[in-house]
């Protein structure tokens, strides 16, 4: 689902929200609203896959525990795929970290390569502050090449 | 008459047949005692079957009317689990049966009904027991039927003895399904209260701290309920890592911030000249250090001070929380980290009882120990004093693994 803001998008940051419950999207959209951002919503990992293949978000905003494809499997086929391994991932679970770093390294053998990982409820202070940080240094990196 | 040559194998094929079937059966375990004779007859009303893996030989709930026992391959015992209306079910496994092992033993109880399912992991063969038969020749032949039903008691105090591994795992997933609900709460709350849902007179903004507080006491004793189960020492010890103390002191302080600053309370920090890392499980040690800082606040009086404390000793690091609420009453003291216990002076105050029995817990897998004192009553003061010692001489599971890489000091 698109969540388009009126005016001159082009070059608004496009964040991808990823989680099954509908509150939590809908709560997390009401304070990412309030900022300068192009946004869309994917209820589980594969329309996820299918959103970021339609157009590369800036970031991606993920939740672990969802039905189709997890979250874990969405961080494995983005960091296996050229084309999305430098998209920003910022998890957004009630899992605890360690849990699920461990989940993921059983799983893959490999470490959970994401840029930040809150676990819920996140602070809409907090979330916008960390949201705004990671698609800074993501156009910092741009701006280097 | 016309002779039926389809109708049985040779005579001499079924023997040998039923003799393989009581040879199997005497190697499970629960018929490993019963004489050739008793196999030989139960072997009459038993059937070889195959089943694939992810196949299921038999359902939870449904009437118990076969025993299998595995000749070869491996199923696991699944219990359906659902929490709530709305939580989708899930299976999960609470243990596994091999070549020899049974499953179905409900044939063998009242109200023969069975108890879980079993699922293939593997191919798998088994010897299926018609259970009305196996009843039947069990009563008639007591001395067998004792055997039997004795090896199904041990085995049932067996699968008993495994119920807190089953119990932790329940758990893990009934906290998922509890703190699903409350973090859509938690983050419609916290959205609404920060204004970004539209402006809030002061009477809707101070029911949203309100319920905010209540949901957030209620999501750490669902944690703490669930911590029960899974602390044990050997799963603390595996995240040990070196850390910051002064960094998961300032973690607690904002745990609680929210708590204090509703009683109006003020939490005077006491960090030593500079922290040095450490080495401990980091989160359990942050859960300790907000435990103990809630507990000081919970029986602080409003408006009364909470210091929280740390300093270094040659060989440990010791962190205080000191109170000014009305001290613990001496026939407590030895109690309060056990587990559900409410001390005295408890009373209306909200809580399960179980904060200062995990952080004891914690503790003890870190080598460590947590003290309490009450302040000497002078001159009206009163309070309780808390003290955790952390010992310095930890080591991460890299360091045990390899001892000869850790650095000394002076490098």
């Amino acid at each position: 689902m698109k969540h388009q803001r009126k005016g001159s998008v082009e070059k608004q940051p496009y964040i991808l929200i990823v989680d099954d419950d509908p509150d939590i999207l809908e709560g997390i959209l009401t304070i990412l609203e309030t900022q300068p951002y192009r946004l869309a919503t994917a209820r589980d990992g594969k329309k996820c896959m299918e959103l970021v293949q339609e157009e590369l978000p800036d970031l991606l905003i993920l939740d672990l525990l969802m039905p189709r494809m997890d979250g874990w499997g969405v961080i494995r086929e983005m960091r296996n795929d050229p084309r999305f391994a430098r998209v920003p991932i910022m998890i957004l679970t009630t899992v605890i970290e360690d849990a699920s770093r461990r989940r993921y390294e059983l799983e893959t053998g490999m470490a959970m390569e994401v840029q930040d990982y809150i676990q819920k409820p996140a602070r809409p202070a907090d979330l916008i502050q960390r949201v705004s940080k990671l698609l800074s240094l993501d156009a910092s990196k741009h701006a280097e090449r | 008459m016309r002779k039926d040559n389809r109708m049985a194998p040779p005579l001499n094929n079924q023997v040998s047949a039923r003799l393989l079937i009581a040879e199997r059966l005497g190697q499970a375990e629960i018929f490993s005692d019963l004489l050739q004779e008793d196999l030989i007859a139960i072997a009459e009303f038993c059937r070889e079957e195959t089943y694939q893996e992810g196949e299921t030989i038999l359902v939870e709930d449904r009437p118990a009317e076969t025993l299998f026992v595995i000749a070869r391959g491996k199923a696991a015992l699944e219990k359906k689990i659902q929490i709530g209306r709305h939580s989708t079910p899930r299976n999960a496994a609470i243990g596994y049966v091999g070549p020899g092992k049974i499953t179905g033993f409900s044939v063998l109880t009242t109200p023969y009904i069975y108890s879980t399912s079993a699922v293939c992991l593997e191919p798998t063969r088994v010897i299926a027991i018609d259970g009305p038969s196996l009843r039947a020749y069990l009563q008639a032949h007591p001395s067998a039927g004792l055997k039997v039903m004795e090896n199904i008691a041990s085995l049932i105090a067996d699968r008993y003895r495994n119920a807190t591994h089953t119990l932790t795992y329940f758990l893990s997933i009934v906290s998922h399904e509890l703190r699903a609900p409350l973090a859509a709460i938690e983050n419609y709350l916290q959205t609404m209260h920060a204004g970004y849902a539209g402006e809030l007179t002061p009477k809707q903004e101070r029911m949203l701290q309100r319920s905010i507080l209540r949901v957030t006491d209620l999501s750490a004793l669902i944690s703490d309920v669930v911590d029960l189960a899974r602390l044990r020492p050997e799963q603390i010890q595996a995240d040990f890592e070196w850390f910051d103390p002064g960094e998961v002191g300032t973690e607690s302080i904002e745990d609680v911030r929210l708590a204090a600053a509703e009683k109006g309370i003020k939490i005077r920090v006491e960090p030593p000249p500079k922290f040095e890392p450490i080495v401990g499980a980091r989160r359990r040690m942050r859960q300790v250090f907000t435990n103990l800082l809630n507990n000081a606040i919970k029986f602080s009086p409003a408006g009364s001070q909470v210091i929280f404390r740390a300093c270094y000793e040659p060989d440990a690091l010791i962190f205080e929380v000191e109170d000014e609420g009305p001290g613990i009453a001496e026939e407590d003291l030895p109690h309060i980290f056990t587990d559900f216990y409410r001390a005295s002076s408890a009373g209306e105050i909200p809580g399960a009882g179980l904060g200062l029995s995990i952080a004891k817990k914690i503790m003890d897998a870190h080598d460590g120990q947590i003290l309490v004192e009450n302040l000497a009553g002078e001159a009206g003061v009163s309070g309780t004093r808390f003290a955790v010692v952390i010992p310095r001489t930890l080591q991460t599971p890299e360091m045990r693994r390899r001892p000869e890489a850790v650095v000394g000091d002076g490098y």
